[in-house]
């Protein structure tokens, strides 16, 4: 029997057993507090059972823990499956596998007629027919990584002092520290027109699930969905679309990735300096 | 409600129901204190039934418990964001339901303007994602519904219209208001049938939004990831559709599909039926 139906009916059991135990207490001024406590008992525990239908996964850590902070899993809730394709859940005694597929739809509204545009809508439709099992398609719109570049802007920054240091100390030429002093104005003016605020990128993207008692099996069942998919968006859409590997997967996922820290930590210091009144 | 929390309700609705009969027999003082008993329970079963997601974080708000749903994850008393703390810095992330049916299908209705409706979406959209400065994502889950199914529950559907309207076309009393508005049910129904005949399949849909805000306090990124979501109200309120933010059990359903998805559509439909 399904675990959460034994603990239902374990506590539907329960409260009608206290129940019986109440009735079964003879009439009196003495034994009313302990029927009414008794009768109380066994209302909670009736509301229990209804509540372990969709909180089961909550009753139990509470019950254990009886703390106010409850820990519901102390695991990664995923990890990346050996060949890079997919991510990996367990589940009870299954492993849940999902891909990524990556849609590379680049169209937009502003260059289509208005037989283009209805026909677009009726594609987009017809995306949600293709497999029977449950897929997911979404369109995210996260921050650019900008980190790589931002490095470079301030390494040139720094190169850019340096030498405006040297040849200070130097004395050189008038021209030539005018010239250094231009350039280290260029690379601090780009970098703070780069880094002061986020750019956005549009990606559009499909997700799918499978299971599997052991890994590798979970893994080629979700790779053999995400082909289907594959397929079916390709003539719908008469795109390429490619499953998504490696670190890729993460920006779908992590939400560092999705916002990542160094490119918006420009950000985080100038809002800093606003709350400080700077 | 489907057929499994049906079982469910009725079960725990007949221990009330008992003990309603049981605290009559118990006379007195016990048995008005048992009645009440019973009245509460019965009204908690129906706010654990139809309005948990309002009672569940109500009752965490009160005890301050917060969750830790996976390493590294916490979700917050009021349940309304997951958190995430990298470094120092916490990053919220939020739900709100968005169901864009009616611009992304043909809709069940007869309309004139559904295809002026559907021409606009595209451009409707742009128009709303260009105003966001912020990163977030919207989700279609979809998945398809056994054909044959679908087609005798239209057709029981169509039978039941029909039923009612050769009833009401035999009484003389009925206006022909009444019968304009059974009409156009069965109309709608028919197109429904004729979609299916097509070879379109039906499908069932779930389409929320997903918002990530960040902030160095997990004040600050609730705090911000509250503005994001209200800019997603304003931004989408063009579309004239219910953006409500999810709270509670779903929010951690939601959290868990980034991670993964229910491989059918009974694991799917029975995870969600109270918000959106």
């Amino acid at each position: 029997m399904e675990k959460k139906l034994i603990i239902f009916v374990s506590l539907i059991g329960a409260s009608f057993a206290m129940l019986i135990l109440a009735v079964s207490i003879p009439k009196g001024i003495l034994f009313a507090p302990f029927k009414i406590l008794i009768v109380l008992i066994a209302a909670i525990l009736d509301i229990a059972a209804l509540s372990s239908r969709y909180y089961l996964y909550i009753i139990q850590p509470i019950a254990q823990q009886r703390k106010r902070y409850i820990v519901l899993s102390d695991e990664n809730p995923y990890h990346l499956s050996p060949t890079g394709d997919s991510i990996l859940r367990k589940e009870g005694e299954e492993y849940i596998a999902m891909a990524y597929v990556s849609i590379p739809v680049y169209r937009s509204a502003s260059e289509m007629s208005p037989e283009e545009k209805v026909a677009f809508a009726t594609q987009i439709s017809l995306l949600t027919t293709i497999l029977k099992n449950p897929v997911r398609y979404s369109t995210e719109m996260y921050v650019m990584n900008k980190d790589n570049y931002i490095a470079t802007l301030r390494d040139a920054v720094d190169k850019a002092e340096d030498e405006q240091v040297k040849l200070t100390q130097a004395k050189a030429e008038g021209k030539k520290v005018e010239r250094v002093r231009g350039q280290l104005t260029m690379w601090r003016n780009m970098l703070e027109a780069v880094s002061s605020s986020p750019s956005f990128e549009l990606v559009t993207y499909a997700s799918v699930s499978a299971k599997g008692y052991k890994e590798y099996e979970a893994v080629a069942s979700v790779q053999q969905r995400a082909g289907e998919l594959i397929a079916g968006i390709g003539s719908v859409l008469g795109v390429t679309p490619v499953v998504v590997t490696g670190e890729d997967l993460l920006k779908f996922v992590e939400p560092e990735y999705l916002i990542p820290y160094s490119t918006i930590s420009e950000e985080i210091n100038e809002n800093l300096m606003k709350e400080g009144g700077f | 409600m489907d057929e499994e929390g049906l079982i469910y309700f009725a079960m725990c609705g007949v221990f009330v129901f008992l003990l309603i009969i049981f605290s009559s027999s118990f006379g007195g003082v016990t048995g008005i204190i048992c009645l009440m008993i019973a009245v509460f329970a019965l009204i908690g079963l129906c706010m654990m039934n139809w309005a948990d997601f309002i009672l569940f974080p109500f009752l965490t708000s009160i005890f301050n418990v917060t969750f830790q749903p996976a390493k590294g994850y916490r979700i917050p008393p009021k349940q309304d964001a997951i958190v995430k703390n990298v470094g120092g810095l916490f990053y919220a992330t939020g739900f709100l339901t968005a169901s864009l049916l009616a611009y992304t299908f043909k809709e069940e209705g007869v309309q004139d303007n559904e295809d002026q409706q559907l021409m606009n979406a595209p451009e409707r959209w742009e128009r709303a994602i260009a105003a966001l400065n912020f990163a977030f994502k919207f989700h279609v889950l979809s998945a398809g519904r056994d054909v044959q199914k679908v087609r005798e529950e239209i057709e029981g559907k169509r039978s039941y219209q029909e039923f009612q309207l050769s009833r009401a076309q035999q009484n003389t009393g009925t206006t022909d208001t009444v019968i304009t508005e059974i009409n156009r049910k069965i109309n709608v129904i028919q197109s429904r049938m004729d979609r299916i005949s097509r070879g379109e399949k039906p499908i069932a849909a779930l389409m929320y939004m997903e918002t990530t805000a960040f902030g160095v306090s997990e004040k600050a990124a609730l705090d911000a990831l509250g503005g994001q979501m209200r800019q997603l109200q304003v931004a989408f309120s063009s579309f004239d559709i219910s953006l409500q933010r999810i709270v509670g059990r779903e929010l951690y359903m939601l959290f868990k599909f980034n991670f993964m998805l229910p491989t059918t559509l009974e694991e799917m439909s029975t995870s969600f039926d109270s918000q959106g």
